[in-house]
């Protein structure tokens, strides 16, 4: 089920993630799709990540998947001539097995990355100048889980449902057939239409009505 | 109809099933009201409804304009209509010309549980009044240290007579009838309290949630909640089975390098299977960080650091099931999530919601044996089967935002207030025949 969506998306230079909402709108079981989320993640195949876009987005990726995105982070800093990277292989050998939650506090984090070696505070800023902890606004000591380089991505994201939402409430009707609307392309987010579509539809922002001449994509006014 | 009727007579079908398929068949039919209306007097929007709970005869509301009425729902005053359109005007007002009135908005307005002799008005300006209903006196006062909130009293309570109040100030505190006075707060919310609750099978349990997000239960003869509800604990079924508890493990010890008295602990929940999926094992890490403080903690207090949220943003609406077991919460982050109160997980049953209003608390309702749910979405209420996440009904209705919903079991009519300061009653659909007077082959011109 899950594997069908990857293909559709098209990198430039991270590995594919899948959004919750975008599952919602293929399944039509909600509540099946949080329970299997939940069991899958609990079997370590992937990893859900909160991300902070808008109410309540959370992110999917396959495990193996975030690993290799850690790596390319990892030779990313290693050009720059950072040091202290071994911190990075702590992170994956100890945190990321034990911790299946998208966040993790300041103590937890600590302790499961001293079991690798001696940690300091400066080698918790390069694992967040790395991407892939973030500090939590609300309360200064969690953090939250992130996938590196992610944040073109995200700027996308948001800009292209900005994008996406204005073009349909400009129309008259506020709707527009989606066999067109799939055709356009977006200026602001690298992420295509569909992409998009499936994310919105399934957050509830829009929804689909079968017509004579196919599906027409609407504006959902609650 | 009668068919039914007359299994139930010879036996055939037991009468409680009689009964609740009758409830059922009137609950799918529910619509706006083509029969009753009430007349509501407020200038504000209506904030909180509740029908009485010894002879669901009454419905006080309280709105914003500082006034609460009271209306008999099963007596109109007048008929119009030609007899068809029942009118139920308050019976009193309590308005701003009243000499105990409230100053600002009234927020929650609940019954006396035992009898209709007394109710409770909480509102946002800091006080809480017990009225008594027959003279529309206020005979006592409490003074909060910020908005209320939320008020409730407890319906099974037989050795105490307790307000809980929820207000803008950190701490829950009960105000005791008999004595006048304070009983005692409790404090663990790192924010403001949006909603309180008694619970349906305990009489000393009371549930909270607050605007940190966090949900929490109080059992009031102790210090300190028993349990935070977290939102990443989840069960994938209804219950978690009886058997196969996963071993506890301690984990590490924390390497807080200020030599704090307190150690983490990380114990392992035992695990859940999901319905009918077959087992699986999986467990849950609960863990109850201390942070590294160099005062000793009460052990009733340890609970104030556990800083688990159950809902992302604030919680606005709790409710927990007739049978007790089951609690449903609301909350800013537009979602609404049914949780297991006896093992304190989520189950993970998604509700198909947009939008929620997010500044006020709002007031959920469930149908009698927990079918359904009733929940105010911005302008409509949604019904949503308790199990499946399903919306089954929409009542639209109201020109504005809807804050407060109640499901009287007795009629199996909802009333339902909102900022266009209406009450609305909706209720199972009756025809009525339209052939007063003319007959079938008369037209209107024929005389």
């Amino acid at each position: 089920m899950m594997r069908a969506q990857f293909p559709h998306i098209d990198k430039v230079s991270i590995r594919p993630f899948v959004l919750r909402s975008q599952l919602y709108s293929s399944v039509v079981d909600r509540t099946q799709v949080d329970r299997e989320l939940e069991s899958l993640r609990r079997t370590k195949v992937l990893r859900i990540f909160k991300l902070n876009t808008g109410q309540d987005d959370h992110a999917i990726m396959f495990l193996d998947d975030y690993l290799n995105q850690i790596e390319r982070a990892v030779k990313r800093m290693e050009e720059k001539n950072v040091h202290d990277l071994e911190v990075f292989e702590w992170f994956k050998i100890h945190v990321i097995d034990t911790r299946l939650e998208p966040n993790i506090s300041h103590q937890d984090l600590c302790s499961l990355l001293s079991l690798g070696g001696k940690v300091k505070d400066n080698q918790i800023s390069v694992l967040i100048n790395g991407g892939v902890i973030i500090r939590q606004l609300i309360d200064p000591s969690m953090y939250w889980f992130a996938i590196p380089n992610v944040g073109s991505m995200l700027k996308g994201l948001s800009q292209g449902r900005k994008e996406l939402l204005s073009l349909l409430s400009r129309r008259r009707y506020k709707e527009m057939l989606l066999a067109s609307l799939e055709k356009k392309r977006l200026r602001l987010s690298p992420l295509d239409m569909r992409f998009h579509l499936r994310d919105l539809i399934g957050s509830g922002h829009l929804k689909t009505i079968k017509t004579p001449t196919g599906l027409v994509v609407r504006i959902s006014k609650e | 109809m009668w068919k039914e009727i007359e299994k139930r007579e010879s036996g055939r079908v037991r009468p409680r099933s009689f009964a609740n398929r009758v409830k059922s068949s009137r609950v799918a039919s529910l619509q706006l009201s083509n029969h009753k209306d009430i007349v509501s007097p407020h200038k504000g929007s209506v904030n909180s409804l509740q029908v009485d709970l010894t002879e669901g005869r009454y419905l006080l509301s309280g709105a914003s304009d500082a006034s609460a009425a009271v209306y008999d729902v099963q007596q109109p005053q007048k008929l119009e209509g030609g007899g068809l359109i029942a009118k139920h005007k308050p019976i009193f007002v309590i308005d701003k010309q009243h000499e105990h009135r409230h100053k600002y908005a009234i927020s929650s307005a609940i019954w006396y549980p035992i009898d209709t002799g007394l109710f409770v008005t909480g509102s946002y300006d800091h006080y809480i009044k017990v009225w008594d209903t027959n003279s529309t006196q206020a005979v006592m006062n409490f003074k909060m240290p910020g908005k209320v909130y939320s008020t409730s009293m407890s319906s099974l309570a037989t050795s105490h007579m307790l307000i809980a109040a929820g207000t803008e100030d950190v701490q829950v505190r009960l105000c005791d009838i008999a004595s006048g006075a304070f009983a005692h707060t409790l404090s663990g919310h790192r924010d403001g309290v949006m909603t309180v609750q008694w619970s349906n099978s305990s009489e000393y349990v009371l549930v909270t949630g607050g605007c940190d997000g966090a949900i929490r239960f109080w059992d009031i003869r102790r210090a300190g909640c028993f349990r935070v509800l977290d939102q990443s604990h989840s069960q994938l079924g209804r219950r978690p089975p009886l058997l196969e508890r996963s071993a506890m493990t301690k984990g590490s010890t924390s390497r807080s390098s200020s030599g704090g008295q307190n150690m983490s602990k990380a114990t392992a929940v035992s695990r859940k299977s999901s319905h009918g999926n077959g087992a699986k094992h999986s467990g849950s890490n609960r863990i109850s960080a201390k942070g590294s403080i160099k005062h000793r903690l009460h052990p009733g207090m340890l609970s104030s650091q556990d800083r688990a949220t159950a809902h992302y943003g604030a919680v606005t609406g709790l409710k927990i099931s007739e049978d007790g077991m089951y609690l449903f919460s609301a909350g800013s982050d537009s979602r609404l999530r049914l949780w297991d109160i006896e093992s304190g997980c989520n189950t993970l049953v998604n509700f198909e919601t947009v939008r929620l209003q997010t500044n006020k608390p709002i007031q959920l309702s469930v149908s009698e044996d927990s079918a359904l749910v009733f929940v105010p979405c911005m302008t409509v209420v949604k019904a949503f089967d308790f199990w499946s996440g399903k919306t089954y009904f929409t009542f639209r209705g109201h020109y504005e935002y809807v804050n407060c919903c109640c499901y009287s079991a007795l009629d199996q009519e909802l009333y339902t207030g909102g900022n266009d300061r209406q009450i609305l009653v909706w209720s199972p659909f009756i025809s009525y025949e339209a052939d007063e007077g003319t007959t079938r082959n008369e037209d209107s011109w024929s005389d």
